[in-house]
């Protein structure tokens, strides 16, 4: 090809040097930096064209050039036009002029063009997804979309997000069904799937999900991964980045000194001995410096794209590996996946779509999140301990039950977990005509996990939670297995292997015909055959030699005799078998209705409701198809309408059933007796819960250049699948006793969102677009089951009551606590309040009298009041792209603005450390109306009130990135189509005014979210990478 | 067209087509015993007995609440919010919101409804020695419905059978002389079948059952049945006093002549705070332990139920049984060898100096970790003393002093000291408080003796002899209960 060019060159400057003609030559690609071939360019007013080779590259002969213009054209792209003047080597870029409104989307079992969609759904490019350089795709998703609120779960390398769409409507599983190529995948699962992989995302927010029935009722996202494109030729490409991460922030801890100072005022106000003779103790240990490290993340993937007549291809290899912030190696994440995307015509009807995907990865972790975890031990270890005593050992910090030396705790840490995972899908479709298709499809989701946790005989120091060995010296525990014969436990280690496999089998039929070319008739019928089976056995094996890593494996174990050592196993099967209709009809392109049918059976269930049936009906109209439509600024204007009823069967197998899984032991002749109890009552009338939503929408497109798309929805969810309090009379409340689940409660989500999209029209050397996105959502329990006034949250501190409820009239899991209303400055406040206030002194917090009795009452709820709640009073996204020549800019921003968050990782003990805002405590008269006093002694200081609850909003820079196109011509002489380089951050900065390591706080649980217990936070990363096309 | 027509059809059929699914999705739980296959052997019947012993294990709540109520102790702990419940019930402000009183409501009938499940099933198959069994899951339903009728007088009683949601809802408290009668027939019927000796260590003996009833008269002040069940003890069970007082709550020197009935716990397994009930280790030790302590003899613990100033004066100095019962810290830490190098903390909670000296954990008898929670150390629910004590009380009122007085005499000369002339019936409740104390039975002594207005500040007459049934617990059966008077 390369010599048949230069020959023609060649040919042509003879022929030039001749007549004085002159070559104009180039190349043409499209915004993806992917050559064009066959691109027909000419000059304007002549018949003079040629058209470009199979690299994209042309060369035209003309006479002259004054006042000549080319023109560049493609099928599906924008006519462009170029004044030669005195170029000779011109490069043009071609812009698709498919526009976002004849864009295919896929909604459940169809596509539709999203001009014609008739529900409420957002889609996001992978594109978007990849360029955010995350480990997984739900954090990548963050403020994307609106409707679709996303907390993080943890910071740490492989933790979760929290993918709530359209807020939080149950008390139990609010995920959304997740679909990748049609195959489920849950939530915890996503960690398996490769961002780099993914085409495109769409979210079905409203009833129009119904489709999916009893999984439907929190939303559906569609995931695709990349396919190929018929009669390519292969496109290979790599992008890898390596970035450093390091924490965000520090907490303002107190130094030794300041530390030595606060704690004897404190002492001295509890009318104890100060406990330091000497203050000045300098700045002491920095726990916070001992264990946040920088750490390493980097990515690479390979793939491989093309296609020939009948078949299309898209392979793809990638490797992703990301050290903690925390611990390092000991919280890790790295993962290897593999994709084949295959699609073929096996016969001019008959298709084959084939995908498998491939994953395999690998996650250590530390205690997280709670009291014991290795930041809530950073944050109340105090800083006049070493790290180290003198001779060597770790400090055992022993002034604070419940603290231990978190540097010891990291190191003494041993905690791994993998997975393979095999995720595919052979799809046949047979087209009768062009009318009528049969589609059937076998999905298969197979993953075989393995955990081990090694624990070795530790010593924390006297009376540490956490102490595996009886002493210093490391000495094990006996254990006492028959009378007065002992046995060592010595070191242990945990083993785990779980194979879980979902089968689907989906059979369907999609009719599409136009009658009298203005009634357009679509359906789709089918089922869907769906079974999980999961199996687990798993061992722990004792007194592991040495107490040594080398040998952490249940085959080296000593148990004298095996008596210690246990195994045990778990089995379940769940069956899902449904069957779906969906009737659309569209008349001219502008008015459009489709109704769905699904009817589900559940496994889940009881004989007595084992069936749902779940109806929906959506409608749209094109306002800008009409006749009487004028307005030419907005060419597309779009009205829907949709309400429907879905489900969510989200529970524990068996949950109907009365099984004997309580827990009934008792010490006969000095030995654990194992007996028998019921574990939880049955309900055989156990149901699905059931989500009733309206939506009502609103699309248009204006000067070619805005698009808008707004949202107003109500979704109401009945039948809450629930675990209340029932009457202790039931006898469920024994050891490993629980209540029934019942179906009871209601809650109640309104909202409004909207997105907002500009981009600059095609042709121009500068593109931008900025996108905007906000969600409004109202979260209300509207119901609670009779007999219960609330269901209980998380608590607050040490056995300090419960802060957070799910209670008639207020959002899932808000706060509830006394309210604070300065500090009494002196004791002449306190005698002289309207209000009497318990054991109240001077530098103690005034609470304020909600019912106005005239008495603080700290037994009942009389004076608690709403003090917050975790769900926020609007979330916002925004992103910008710019592209200049070369260069390329882009930026993603996240704000949640209006939540709160409960400050809950103090320990409320004498000696254990505090925040620097102690400093600006009261410590007399005037000095302080914010922070109480501090005292040893007897002080209702720290019950659960407005005192612990910080404003959580934040805005987040997510990701900003500055990427640099190498030119073309640089490129063609090293046989490299593109490369881009590029320069990345992700969490450059968060402006909050939250006091803890990260205001983004996300539980699985509803009633815990907001909750900070020492968050593990995330990174701010700074990365480069390339991205090279072959 | 046609051919479309013929897969819709075929497709709506499916749609709504049922029998072959029922059976698709009919799926049973793998290996699992279900509730209602049970009861099949004998060994299922052991089983279910052991789980119906298992709430047993929660009695360190009784036992806290019935000292921290009573003018022995205080509630203690970290702050006045660690276990708030025992705080209100401290300063008598307890109302239908504590989590402790409902925590003892819900132990007490999720162990009497394992009682009822076995005894629901008795007659499902026959063997040797199941009248024994049956006999012992009486005495359980009875030992928990005493526990409720105790704390919260009137109680629904249910007999033999489970409940579901929709028959609790109808059911309304029943008369607390009921439920009486009905532990009356259960363990009279269990006595008749139990034997004294040849058990299994932990199992309830015949002489824990007359015990018991005893005990369950002398709360109703039929003491003249209560004096005859008490003597049958004496004079059948072969108990006696063992030598030395400070033998009688270790670890080491559990199940001995004295034992009557020792809720059994042992320190081989660990646990969490998150679920107490669920633990097999006593949590009242590690919990009355002292704060941070690091010196000899004693492990570091939570400062729970600490005994009050006026306990330790009420005992005469020359009692052995005051420094035995209670652990005047300071003193104790002055005596040591090595005092300066002794440390402690006291929690916010509250502090009086002395720490109860029965229930405490002590170095050597230490569990697992985490320690605070499994000490294997028994709880003596009734002990041979006790037994006398009460069998004194029930002669006395009968008018037998001289019995009275003498069986008063057996405790004091094994405490070491001089015994008494009884004057007054105050005596014996004197000597109960003394040999006693700590033990989880001084709050209830005072109330069925009519005593509690005059020594527990704060309590009032006509309210506080019950405790609040749990505000939750009535709503939840459906808001018809009435409470409490004056609650």
């Amino acid at each position: 090809m390369n010599k048949l060019l230069l020959l023609f060159t060649v040919f042509s400057f003879g022929f030039s040097a001749l007549s004085q003609d002159i070559t104009i030559q180039g190349f043409v690609s499209n915004e993806k930096n992917e050559t064009l071939p066959f691109v027909s360019v000419s000059v304007k007013g002549t018949n003079n064209g040629v058209r470009t080779d199979f690299d994209g590259n042309y060369s035209i002969t003309v006479r002259d050039t004054a006042g000549l213009t080319l023109a560049y054209y493609f099928n599906g792209y924008v006519k462009q036009e170029i004044l030669v003047g005195d170029q000779r080597n011109i490069n043009v870029v071609l812009v698709s002029e498919i526009q976002d409104i004849d864009e295919i989307v896929v909604v459940g079992y169809g596509e539709v063009k999203t001009k014609e969609l008739t529900g409420a759904t957002s889609k996001v490019k992978g594109e978007d997804i990849e360029k955010m350089n995350l480990a997984r795709m739900d954090q990548a998703l963050q403020g994307q979309v609106s409707g679709v609120n996303i907390s993080t779960n943890s910071g740490s390398p492989g933790g979760a997000s929290n993918i709530r769409i359209r807020g939080l409507s149950t008390f139990g599983d609010n995920d959304p069904l997740i679909l990748v190529d049609g195959v489920v995948y849950d939530s915890e699962g996503l960690n398996a799937l490769n961002p780099s992989d993914i085409k495109s995302i769409n979210v079905l927010k409203d009833a129009t999900a119904g489709i999916y029935g009893v999984r439907a009722a929190n939303g559906v996202i569609i995931v695709e991964t990349k396919n190929g494109k018929i009669n390519s030729k292969p496109k290979i490409q790599y992008n890898g980045y390596y970035g450093v991460q390091q924490t965000a922030r520090r907490l303002d801890l107190l130094t030794a000194e300041e530390y030595a100072v606060i704690k004897n005022e404190a002492f001295a106000f509890g009318d104890q001995e100060m406990p330091f003779n000497n203050t000045a103790l300098g700045v002491g240990t920095n726990w916070q410096d001992s264990i946040f490290v920088s750490s390493p993340v980097q990515s690479h993937n390979f793939s491989m794209t093309g296609g020939t007549e009948h078949t299309k291809y898209s392979i793809g290899l990638g490797y992703f590996t990301q050290d903690g912030i925390v611990g390092g190696d000991k919280s890790h994440f790295s993962r290897y996946n593999a994709r084949l995307n295959l699609s073929t015509d096996i016969t001019s009807k008959l298709k084959l779509n084939s995908v498998f995907l491939y994953s395999n990865e690998l996650r250590n972790t530390l205690p997280e999140s709670g009291i014991g975890s290795v930041l809530y031990n950073t944050i109340n270890a105090f800083p006049n301990e070493p790290i180290r005593t003198p001779d060597g050992n770790y400090s055992y910090l022993e002034e604070v039950s419940d603290i231990i030396n978190p540097v010891a705790q990291i190191e003494n840490q041993y905690n791994w977990g993998w997975a393979d995972k095999f995720v595919g899908k052979e799809e046949f479709v047979y087209s009768f005509n062009d009318h009528f298709t049969f589609t059937n499809r076998f999905n298969y989701n197979y993953a075989q996990t393995k955990g081990k946790v090694f624990s070795p005989l530790v010593w924390y120091g006297d009376g540490k939670y956490a102490n595996t060995a009886v002493n210093a010296d490391l000495e094990s525990p006996l254990v006492e297995i028959a009378d007065s014969i002992f046995l060592e436990r010595g070191a242990s280690v945990y083993e785990e292997r779980a194979s879980y496999i979902d089968l689907t089998f989906e059979s369907f039929v999609n009719y599409d015909r136009v009658f009298d070319s203005v009634h357009r008739v679509k359906s789709t019928a089918g089922i869907s055959v769906f079974q999980r089976k999961g199996e687990s056995l798993n061992g722990t094996g004792f007194n592991i030699p040495n107490n040594s890593l080398d040998y952490a494996d249940i085959s080296a174990n000593q148990a004298e005799g095996g008596f210690l050592n246990n195994v045990n196993s778990w089995e379940f099967n769940e069956r899902l078998l449904s069957a779906f209709l969906r009737a659309e009809y569209g008349y001219k392109s502008k008015y459009f209705v489709s109704a769905i049918l699904r009817r589900d059976g559940s496994s889940k269930f009881g004989g007595n409701s084992r069936y749902g049936l779940f109806p929906s009906g959506s409608a749209a109209w094109l306002m800008s198809e009409e006749n009487f439509y004028n307005l030419d600024f907005i060419k597309y204007w779009k009205f829907r309408v949709s309400y429907g009823v879905s489900g969510n069967d989200q529970i524990a197998n068996f949950a109907y059933r009365a099984l004997l899984n309580g827990e009934g032991v008792y010490v006969f002749n000095d030995i654990i007796t194992q007996g028998v109890a019921i574990g939880r009552p049955s309900n055989p009338d156990l149901k699905w819960e059931t989500t009733r939503q309206f939506n009502l929408g609103m699309d248009l497109t204006a000067w070619r250049r805005v698009d808008f798309t707004t949202n107003f929805f109500v979704k109401n969810t009945f039948d809450l699948l629930f675990q209340p309090d029932v009457t202790a009379i039931l006898g469920s409340y024994g050891a490993g006793g629980y209540p029934p689940i019942i179906n009871a409660g209601d809650v109640s989500n309104q909202g409004f969102e909207f997105e907002l999209g500009y981009r600059t029209l095609p042709g121009k050397d500068l593109f931008a677009s900025v996108d905007l996105n906000f969600t409004t959502i109202r979260n209300k329990v509207t119901g609670v089951p009779s007999g219960v006034d609330f269901i209980p949250g998380a608590s607050f501190s040490i056995g300090g009551g419960v802060a957070t409820r799910f209670e008639e009239g207020y959002e899932i899991g808000y706060f509830i606590g006394h309210e604070m209303d300065g500090i009494f400055q002196n004791q002449e406040e306190i005698d002289n309040a309207t209000v009497v206030q318990e054991g109240a002194q001077p530098g103690d917090i005034r609470f304020v009298d909600q019912n106005g009795d005239g008495v603080i009452n700290f037994n009942d709820d009389s004076d608690r009041t709403y003090l917050g709640s975790a769900i926020p009073d609007f979330t916002m996204g925004f992103s910008l792209n710019l592209k200049y020549k070369g260069f390329d800019l882009s930026a993603n921003l996240y704000a949640a603005v209006g939540q709160e968050i409960i400050r809950n990782y103090e320990r409320q003990q004498p000696y254990a450390n505090q925040l620097g805002y102690v400093i600006n405590r009261w410590t007399g008269e005037g000095t302080s109306n914010e922070h109480p006093r501090l005292t040893t002694g007897s002080t209702r200081n720290t019950i659960f009130s407005s005192y612990f609850v910080e404003d959580g909003s934040f805005v987040r820079l997510r990701n900003a990135q500055f990427g640099y196109n190498i030119p073309k011509s640089i490129l063609r002489k090293i046989k490299v189509e593109a490369v881009r380089v590029y320069v990345s951050a992700n969490n450059l900065f968060t402006l909050t005014r939250y006091q803890g390591f990260d205001p983004d706080i996300g539980a699985s649980n509803a009633l815990s979210a907001g909750v900070d217990y020492g968050f593990y936070p995330q990174a701010k990363t700074f990365m480069g990478g390339v991205q090279i096309t072959f | 067209m046609k051919k479309t027509v013929l897969y819709f059809g075929i497709l709506g059929m499916l749609l709504f087509m049922n029998s072959a699914c029922d059976k698709f999705l009919a799926v049973d739980p793998p290996y699992t015993q279900d509730a209602e296959n049970f009861f099949q052997t004998a060994e299922d019947y052991e089983r279910a007995l052991t789980g119906a012993y298992d709430l047993l294990q929660g009695s360190f709540m009784s036992l806290w609440i019935g000292e921290i109520a009573s003018d022995n102790s205080i509630a203690g702990g970290e702050s006045v919010n660690d276990t708030q419940g025992l705080h209100q019930i401290d300063e008598m402000t307890h109302g239908g919101v504590n989590l402790d009183l409902r925590s003892l409501f819900r132990w007490n009938y999720a162990g009497l409804t394992r009682a009822n499940y076995l005894l629901e099933n008795k007659d499902k198959i026959d063997f040797v020695g199941k009248d024994v069994i049956v006999a012992e899951a009486k005495f359980l339903r009875a030992y928990y419905y005493f526990e409720l009728v105790k704390f919260f007088g009137d109680v629904p009683l249910i007999i033999d059978k489970r409940i579901g949601i929709e028959e609790a809802l109808a059911l309304d408290r029943t008369p607390a002389s009921e439920v009486y009668a009905q532990i009356e027939t259960d363990l009279t019927e269990a006595a008749a079948v139990m034997s004294y000796t040849g058990l299994v260590k932990g199992h309830a003996t015949k002489g824990a059952a007359l015990s018991l009833l005893g005990k369950v008269y002398l709360y109703q002040n039929k003491f003249v049945d209560a004096a005859s069940t008490f003597d049958q003890v004496i004079a059948e069970g072969g108990y006696s006093l063992i030598g030395d007082y400070s033998e009688l709550f270790t670890a080491a020197n559990e199940n001995n002549t004295e034992t009557v009935f020792d809720v059994e716990y042992s320190g081989l397994e660990g646990g969490g705070y998150g679920c107490y009930i669920c633990l097999e280790g006593n949590a009242a030790p590690g919990f009355h332990g002292i704060r941070q302590y690091n010196g000899p003899v004693y492990g570091d613990g939570n400062s729970y139920n600490l005994p009050t100033q006026d306990l330790y004066d009420a005992f005469a100095a020359t009692d052995p049984r005051r420094d035995l019962s209670i652990l005047d810290l300071d003193a104790f830490i002055a005596a040591q060898p090595n005092a300066e190098s002794i440390s402690y903390a006291i929690g916010a909670g509250g502090h009086t100096g002395y720490y109860n000296n029965k229930y405490i954990k002590r170095i050597g008898e230490i569990g697992l970790p985490d320690n605070d929670l499994t000490s294997p150390v028994n709880y003596r629910v009734i002990r041979y003393a006790d037994v006398l004590l009460m069998a004194a009380e029930a002669h006395y009122q009968k008018g037998n002093t001289g019995l009275a007085q003498q069986l008063v005499n057996q405790i004091r000369s094994r405490a070491g000291i001089q015994g008494i002339n009884l004057s007054s019936i105050e005596d014996i409740y004197r000597e109960r408080r003394f040999e006693l104390s700590g033990e989880g039975h001084r709050f209830f002594d005072l109330v069925r003796t009519g005593q509690a207005a005059s020594k527990i500040p704060g309590f009032q007459t006509g309210k506080h002899e019950l405790f609040p049934i749990p505000q939750a617990e009535i709503d939840l059966a459906g808001g018809n209960w009435s409470q409490n008077p004056g609650y």
